[in-house]
């Protein structure tokens, strides 16, 4: 329960940061009108939004103040005002400001469009459909405001009407990023994986020159999950790139390699977590799970250790810790750990099997057969349960359930179950 | 003055509370211009990737001559269903000239092979006093006789000893302590050049060698030594062929301490076995339940060299498998009871990227514990372009025993640890009688390697020669016990280890810094004990069974 809300919280947060991301790198579109303005206003305003976009928030507050005191409801400096609001994460002034914005210039597109990245974060989908209709009332062919009203009809969970959007915006030309990627997540909410990972491959063709560094992250995110670890590590490392010092980036990157079994790439680039946040508890789990799986035990426990202090633990830490204690041949101190961890995640079936093999190594073999035939229920395609239980029937002279438990796993690989051998188990844990 | 005084007791009493450490052994390579080894391995590479090619060859140290002086062989490959060689292509034997340098005497000797090599196997099977030989092939294998003139004589249609097919490593033992010594022969997979499949991938258009995993397992070979000059296959009666397997490295040790030899044998791409002696001629294969066969998650790995010694002086044998990359090597410490935990240690994220073939415990800084030697290759040379950062050429690896586990003192053990080669098997040695054991490499399509050990014999040893009267001739399964002031040691004289490789059967035992040697005690497979007091500091002697020190 403490996990799932940990993990509800990393959730909102990150998507705020993304829709910070992605409002800021819409600013320079948005925000400056050019009609009705003296150029040597227009280069005030670009100024400003240099200036939010460079993160000197306080200089640029400073000069839209000096504005909007000799015009209170310039419509360009109450967009810029609500975007600096919004970079700071005060969302209801941004949001007043930007209505102000648009009640002062009804064909402000710009303050509209701004409005709906807001009301998409606040999950208001309704509200961000009734200003992409004003925008698109105003402007038939902008692109983005459609593939914005497919986001928001797939937020209202409106399938059909999402597709229509994006269908719109790729006016059946295969070329924009943002509609395939909203048709790529259509297909996932319908469970067509291999529809996803086309949209997805197409996808990522067309972003390997792009600069939003938020798309490429939220690319990868969903890449990752339909095992396009290529895509994701190749979306993920032109973001790095673009923002090297953006550590969710870079521990997606690392989740990529490790996904792609390359321990000592994934290796790398948490240690770069770390650097830039010593206390990220996501990338010390993370470098600990990893030095685990290079059998480099006692830094392994530290960084384990470490991130179970730094946040709330959560089963994964316990079983990795656990499996520390095992390889350095402490099975009571293991069970104590495995233990934890099955008392916070009971159907957690690695646990149960590292439990069971620590129960049988101290030769406890009834206990050892109670975990291991319960982690066998639990996911009966796990090879290592069977594995374990082979062992133990092995140990106990029952030679015959041994040797079925050996078929099974035989049958297993040819289902195809993973089972390398050097990863254990990745975390469970999102980037 | 008095500061100067002072300065000058100061620094006594350091002196008197750190003695300066001892400069640690390093491995200097001997090259063939020193040694006058000329010989290089062919492995018949071709553009059919024929299996084969890519697991040769061995090597061995052997005292053909009873001149004292180790001697080496060396394999190679040879004709075969799949191979034409365009020049003729033999295995060799030097005679060891006593002064570093040696002496091809293949031809005069009658050693050549003539067939496609794997691995050799030495030791005196007709208890005649000389050194025969087995060379397993990939067709058939062939047994050397030593006639104690410089000349051997194939006698293996008449010893019964062919053991067609592929055969790879081979282990001479005493499996019924009935003084003579049987041979073990591990098969490898089912193949001949109708076998190979297609193994390539679009990017690379030319093939690679497949994984033994295509291929079907074959029972290995136990030969009973009738001591008639003729053997008998037990294979099936022993229960040994009960259990088909894809073996390479085999060794002959006993890991319940019941007197009888056991045999631990590496599967490629299958579970390992641990063939427990049961006694009365039958053995019963225990891998699983001793946790020896399978990595984690019941995967078989890729298991290659093998070796056995008591690492932790607990009186009880633990093993050794080396296996391919991203496998890790496994070091199981034997928890007693046919029970076993791999503990590999520093070893394992040392060896991650690695893949082991020929390696030995032995102690090469005679401080008394047994360190590990490690020789590595990628058994794929176009292993590059498919895995990031596995290599086809590895180094090899030294792994000190520090009493509470292994660490690798590779980098500070000679430059040769920087090279890259593509190792497979790995002899011991003590060629040039200096009281350390060196070591010989064999490498796939490569010359072989001469390491001289500089430095071990800083430390105490004592040398043994063990001559054999009621036990078999080779006296594996002796243990070996010895004390100097608080160092007390004792030491299972094993059978075979390694990779397709054969080693100097002489013990050295190493007391470190002590200066006197209370006793060493054989206890002999026959259950004869011959214990030695006060026995003589930094040579070599002779012990004959039941007597004592040979004159």
């Amino acid at each position: 329960m403490k996990k799932n809300s940990t993990n509800s919280h990393k959730k909102a947060h990150k998507t705020q940061k993304i829709f910070l991301l992605c409002l800021l790198s819409l600013l320079c579109l948005f925000v400056i009108p050019a009609r009705a303005q003296s150029p040597d206003v227009v280069q005030a305003f670009e100024q400003v939004a240099a200036l939010i976009r460079d993160d000197r928030l306080a200089e640029a507050e400073k000069e839209l103040t000096k504005v909007l005191r000799l015009q209170p409801d310039l419509p360009v400096a109450l967009n810029l005002m609500g975007s600096l609001r919004a970079k700071q994460g005060r969302l209801a002034e941004a949001e007043s400001l930007f209505l102000r914005a648009v009640q002062g210039d009804k064909n402000f597109t710009g303050a509209r469009m701004n409005l709906v990245y807001l009301y998409l974060l606040k999950r208001a989908p309704d509200e961000a459909i009734g200003q992409l209709s004003e925008v698109l009332a105003l402007e038939p062919e902008n692109l983005d405001a459609k593939v914005l009203l497919g986001d928001a009809y797939l937020a209202k969970n409106d399938l059909q009407k999402a597709e229509e959007n994006y269908l719109a915006a790729l006016d059946n030309k295969l070329d924009n990023a943002g509609a395939l990627f909203g048709l790529a997540q259509i297909s996932r909410v319908k469970g067509e994986t291999r529809e996803v990972a086309i949209y997805l491959n197409r996808v990522g063709t067309l972003i390997t020159s792009s600069t939003s560094t938020d798309f490429l992250y939220k690319f990868a995110l969903e890449a990752m999950q339909v095992g396009l670890f290529d895509e994701a590590k190749s979306a993920l490392e032109r973001a790095v790139g673009l923002k090297p010092r953006e550590p969710s980036y870079l521990l997606a990157l690392g989740i990529a390699w490790l996904r792609k079994t390359d321990l000592f790439e994934a290796e790398k680039i948490f240690r770069r977590v770390l650097l830039l946040e010593p206390n990220n508890a996501q990338a010390q789990l993370h470098l600990g799970y990893v030095l685990l799986n290079q059998k480099k035990y006692a830094e392994a426990r530290t960084w384990l250790e470490k991130s179970a202090r730094t946040s709330a633990a959560i089963p994964e830490v316990f079983y990795y810790l656990g499996l520390v204690a095992q390889e350095q041949n402490d099975d009571a101190g293991a069970i104590v750990l495995f233990e934890k961890a099955v008392r916070q995640l009971p159907s957690y079936p690695h646990a149960r099997i590292a439990l069971g093999s620590s129960y049988m190594k101290l030769k406890n073999y009834v206990r050892a057969r109670q975990e291991l035939e319960t982690a066998v229920k639990l996911d009966p395609d796990e090879p290592t349960a069977h594995y374990n239980l082979a062992l133990l029937y092995a140990r106990i002279k029952e030679h015959e359930r041994a040797k079925e438990e050996l078929r099974i796993i035989d049958q297993l690989k040819a289902k195809g179950a993973s089972n390398n051998g050097v990863v254990v188990l990745p975390p469970k844990s999102n980037p | 003055m008095f500061i100067r005084v002072t300065n000058c007791l100061w620094l006594l009493t350091l002196l008197f509370v750190f003695p300066p450490q001892k400069p640690k052994p390093t491995f200097e390579e001997v090259s063939p211009a020193t040694s006058k080894i000329t010989w290089t391995h062919d492995n018949a590479q071709s553009p059919d990737r024929q299996l084969p090619e890519t697991v040769g060859a061995g090597c061995a140290f052997l005292d053909y001559d009873n001149d004292g002086w180790m001697d080496i062989y060396l394999v190679n490959s040879g004709p075969s269903d799949f191979f034409t060689p365009s020049a003729p292509l033999k295995n060799a034997l030097y005679r060891n000239n006593h002064d570093g340098t040696f002496t091809d005497v293949t031809d005069k000797a009658g050693v050549a092979g003539g067939k496609f090599g794997m691995g050799v196997a030495a030791a005196d099977y007709d208890g005649d006093g000389n050194i025969d030989l087995y060379v397993t092939n990939y067709g058939s294998n062939i047994l050397y006789r030593n006639n104690g003139n410089g000349t051997f004589t194939d006698v293996t249609d008449k010893a019964g000893v062919t053991a067609p097919g592929w055969s790879t490593c081979a282990t001479w033992f005493d499996y019924d302590n009935d003084a003579k010594l049987d041979l073990f022969v591990s098969s490898f997979v089912f193949y001949d050049k109708s076998q190979n499949p297609l193994c390539t991938d679009p990017t690379l258009k030319q093939r690679y060698y497949c994984v033994p995993r295509l291929f079907k397992p074959q029972p290995s070979r136990l030969f009973h030594n009738n001591g008639d000059g003729t053997f008998r296959d037990v294979s099936r009666e022993s229960g040994i062929a009960d259990s088909p397997g894809k073996s390479f490295g085999a060794v002959a040790t006993d890991v319940n301490n019941d007197g009888l030899m056991d045999l631990f044998v590496a599967n490629d791409t299958m579970p390992n076995f641990l063939f427990l002696n049961k006694g009365g001629g039958k053995f019963e294969e225990i891998g699983l339940a001793a946790g020896v066969a399978y990595g984690e998650a019941g995967r078989p790995r890729s298991g290659m060299g093998v070796d056995a010694a008591d690492v932790d002086g607990d009186g009880w044998q633990d093993l050794f498998v080396a296996n391919i990359d991203q496998e890790f090597f496994s070091l199981y410490h034997n928890d007693k009871e046919l029970i076993f935990t791999d503990q590999p240690g520093e070893i394992a994220p040392a060896t991650q990227l690695l893949s082991g073939w020929g390696l030995k415990f032995f102690d090469y800084d005679n401080d008394g514990d047994p360190d590990l030697f490690l020789v590595n290759g990628h058994p794929d040379d176009m292993i590059e372009s498919r895995v990031p950062r596995v290599r086809h050429k590895e180094p090899l690896l030294l792994f000190e025993n520090t009493g509470r586990g292994f660490k690798d003192v590779s980098a500070s053990s000679g430059p040769v640890f920087t090279k890259m080669f593509s190792g497979r098997g790995m002899a011991l040695g003590d060629f040039d009688n200096d009281g350390d054991a060196d070591v010989l490499t064999s490498n796939n399509g490569e010359p072989p390697l001469l390491l001289r050990n500089q430095g071990g014999n800083r430390n105490n040893w004592i040398g043994l020669q063990l001559i054999a009267t009621k036990s078999n001739p080779a006296a594996v399964g002796a243990r070996i016990t010895w004390a100097a002031g608080t160092l007390k040691r004792s030491r299972l004289k094993t059978g075979g280890g390694s990779y397709l490789s054969s080693h100097d059967p002489r013990e050295i035992l190493g007391v470190g810094s002590a200066t006197k040697i209370d006793y060493v005690e054989i206890r002999w497979p026959s259950g004869k004990i011959d214990k030695l007091t006060n026995p003589p500091l930094n040579t070599y002697i002779k012990v004959l069974e039941g007597s004592g020190i040979k004159k």
